[in-house]
C-alpha cells in the first residue's frame, strides 16, 4: 500500500512538474496585466483629473514655421487657474512606448502634393498675419479641434451609463460621448470639435469622431484642415495612474493616408480641480492685431 | 359600552387617518414618475431648455423686431433696483444693442442667465460633481456635491463658484464669486460683484423641473428677489448639445474684412 501510493504520488509529482511552465528568463517574465477598476456598469473607470502628454502632430521635414510654441501670445488671463499642472511619479509602465506622431515612424507626414504645397504658401503669411484668415487659430480663444488644446491645463473625465465626459480646463472645452450606440448627428452640421460616438471594446473606450468645420488648425506646421477630417481615439487604463491615448487622424483631401499618434493621460497630483479658463474674455491678441476692440459696445475690458 | 356599529365607525375613521397622515408629509417628495438615481436622490440627467423670452427681458415686454413678448418672470413682476442703479438699467438698456456682453460680445453669460439662454444645457450628474454644459458658448459650471464650501480668496469667475446639496428632492446650488460684467438679461438688468444667487432645481414630474434663482446683491437692489421658470426636458431621440460658438462669428464679423496694423 505505501509503495502503490508512494508510486501514486510519484506519478503526480511528475505530471505536476511537466504541467508547470518551464521557469522564465527573468526578464522575460510577463508583469501582471493591470485591469481598471469597474464603474456601476461594469466598463473600465477612467474618472479623475489627468495631464495629457505627448500627443502632437510634429512633423519631419516641415515648413520653417515662424510661429512659436502654443502660448506665446502672452494673455493676460485669469490668474487663478492650473498651468503646467504635475502628475504623479511613476512612469515606468511607459518605458520605451514611444509618443507623438509614431506612424509613419519617421514623421514625414503624408501629403497630398497639392494640399502640402497649399500650406508652404499659407505659412509665411501667418507672421504677422496679413489677415484674420492668416492668425493661428490657437490664438483665437475659439474651440480647438481634436489636438491643439493647451495641454499646460488639466483635463478631468467623468462617467455615468451611457456617457463618457471629457471636460477641458482649457476653455472649458466639454466632450459629451455617448456610449449608447446611437449614430452620428446628419453630415449637414459641422462642429469645431466634431460629433463623437464611443463605444466599449472591453478595456479600450473607441471614440469616432466626425462631422468636423473646416476651421481649427492641427498643429503650428498644419494651420488648416479640410470638412473631410475623421478621428478615431482609444482610451486604454493601462496602470492606476496612466491611460494610454492613441488618435488616429484622416483626412483625405489632406493627407494620402491616416496618421497615428500615442500620447497618454497621467494623473493629476493631488486635489486637481479644473478652475475657469474665460479665454476670449481674457485674450487681447486680436485687439492687439487690429487695433480695435472684439467688443462693439461699452464692455469694461480686462482686469 | 362599545356597539357594533361604533367600531365598523372607528375602522373607518383609523383607516382614513392611515391613508391621510403619508400624504401631509409627502406631496413634495413623491413627485410622480421622476427618475432617481441608485442614491433615491432624483436624477437630473439630461438635457434642458427654456420655453419663455427671459432671455430679451426678464420683466413683463412687448414684442419688438426680433423680440418675442413675454410676461415677467420675477416674483412681484418688478425688479427692486435702489434709485442710482435703476438708472444704470435704463442706460444700459438704450446701449443694448452694442453693450450686452453674452448676447453682442459673446462673453459668458454667467449664473442666472446661462438658464434661459435660448438655447439647451446639458446636466451630467454624478454623486460629487454636477456638470451643467450650456451650448451658448459652450459655457460649462460645476456644481460641487460633495459638501465642500466656497474657497476663500478666489477672485471672481465668469460663471461664479457654485456648491450644492440635497433638501428632500431639490437641489439647492449656492453661487458666489460672480463676475459683475455680466448682465441678466438683453434689456440691461445688470447686477455687482456682490451678487450672490442661491438657485433651486425641483423636478415635479419626469419632463420637467422647477427652477427658482434667488438674487441678493446689497449694491443694487433693495431687497433679495426671486425668479421662477419650468425647464423642459428636451426629449428628441438622440437630441445633443452643439456649438454655439459665438466668439467665431463675432471675430469672423468684427475682422474679417479688417487689416492688422502695419500691413499696407
Amino acid at each position: 500500500m505505501r509503495t502503490a501510493l508512494f508510486g501514486i504520488s510519484a506519478a503526480a509529482a511528475v505530471v505536476a512538474m511537466i504541467m508547470m511552465p518551464a521557469p522564465a528568463n527573468a526578464q522575460e517574465k510577463a508583469a501582471p496585466k493591470y485591469v481598471a477598476p469597474r464603474t456601476a456598469d461594469g466598463h473600465p473607470d477612467m474618472q479623475g483629473a489627468w495631464a495629457r502628454r505627448g500627443v502632437g502632430l510634429q512633423e519631419s521635414n516641415a515648413p520653417n514655421s515662424p510661429l512659436g510654441d502654443f502660448g506665446s501670445t502672452g494673455q493676460p488671463y485669469p490668474t487663478v487657474f492650473n498651468t503646467g499642472v504635475s502628475t504623479t511619479q511613476d512612469r515606468s509602465v511607459l518605458q520605451g512606448r514611444p509618443t507623438g506622431v509614431i506612424d509613419p515612424a519617421d514623421r514625414v507626414l503624408p501629403w497630398r502634393p497639392e494640399a502640402d504645397a497649399a500650406r508652404r504658401e499659407f505659412i509665411p503669411k501667418m507672421i504677422p498675419p496679413a489677415s484674420l484668415a492668416y492668425i493661428e487659430k490657437s490664438a483665437r480663444c475659439v474651440l480647438p479641434g481634436p489636438l491643439e488644446a493647451d495641454d499646460r491645463h488639466p483635463y478631468q473625465i467623468i462617467q455615468r451609463p451611457g456617457y463618457f465626459v471629457m471636460m477641458y480646463e482649457y476653455n472649458h472645452v466639454t466632450r459629451v460621448i455617448p456610449t449608447d450606440g446611437r449614430s452620428h448627428v446628419g453630415p449637414d452640421i459641422r462642429l469645431f470639435m466634431g460629433d463623437p460616438v464611443g463605444h466599449w471594446e472591453g478595456e479600450t473606450l473607441v471614440v469616432d469622431t466626425t462631422n468636423f468645420n473646416d476651421k481649427t488648425s492641427l498643429g503650428r506646421t498644419v494651420p488648416y484642415h479640410s470638412d473631410a477630417l475623421h478621428t478615431i481615439e482609444r482610451y486604454t487604463k493601462i496602470d492606476p495612474n496612466i491611460i494610454d491615448y492613441q488618435i488616429t487622424i484622416e483626412d483625405p483631401k489632406m493627407f494620402t493616408r491616416p496618421i497615428k499618434i500615442a500620447g497618454t493621460f497621467q494623473a493629476a497630483a493631488g486635489e486637481t480641480e479644473l478652475m475657469e479658463f474665460a479665454c476670449a474674455e481674457g485674450s487681447q491678441t486680436l485687439p492687439n492685431i487690429f487695433g480695435f476692440e472684439l467688443a462693439p459696445g461699452r464692455v469694461p475690458a480686462n482686469r | 359600552m362599545t356597539s357594533k356599529r361604533g367600531w365598523r365607525a372607528r375602522a373607518v375613521f383609523l383607516l382614513v387617518l392611515c391613508a391621510a397622515i403619508p400624504a401631509v408629509g409627502q406631496a413634495q417628495a413623491n413627485a410622480p414618475n421622476i427618475a432617481r438615481g441608485p442614491d433615491g436622490k432624483p436624477d437630473l440627467n439630461g438635457i434642458w431648455q427654456v420655453l419663455n423670452s427671459a432671455a430679451w427681458d426678464l420683466q413683463d415686454h412687448s414684442a419688438a423686431l426680433g423680440v418675442p413678448p413675454g410676461q415677467s418672470v420675477v416674483e412681484g413682476g418688478t425688479i427692486p433696483y435702489l434709485p442710482a442703479a435703476a438708472a444704470k438699467q435704463r442706460d444700459n438698456f438704450e446701449h443694448r444693442d452694442t453693450d450686452d456682453p453674452a448676447e453682442v460680445t459673446c462673453y459668458l453669460p454667467g449664473v442666472p442667465r446661462a438658464t434661459y439662454m435660448p438655447f439647451p444645457f446639458e446636466i451630467i450628474q454624478t454623486p460629487k460633481l454636477i456638470v451643467f454644459s450650456y451650448e451658448f458658448a459652450h459655457a460649462r459650471r460645476n456644481v460641487f456635491t460633495d459638501g465642500s464650501s466656497h474657497p476663500s480668496g478666489f477672485p471672481d469667475f465668469w460663471m461664479g463658484d457654485s456648491r450644492g446639496r440635497w433638501e428632500g428632492d431639490t437641489l439647492v446650488v449656492d453661487v458666489t464669486n460672480l463676475d459683475d460684467r455680466t448682465w441678466l438679461d438683453h434689456a440691461g438688468n445688470f447686477h455687482s460683484d456682490a451678487l450672490h444667487v442661491v438657485e433651486r432645481y425641483t423636478p415635479i414630474d419626469a419632463g420637467h423641473i422647477m427652477y427658482e434663482a434667488t438674487l441678493e446683491d446689497p449694491k443694487v437692489f433693495t431687497r433679495p428677489w426671486k425668479i421662477t421658470m419650468p425647464l423642459y426636458r428636451r426629449i428628441e431621440k438622440n437630441v445633443k448639445v452643439l456649438e454655439y460658438e459665438c466668439v467665431y462669428y463675432l471675430q469672423e464679423k468684427r475682422y474679417g474684412n479688417a487689416k492688422p496694423i502695419g500691413v499696407p
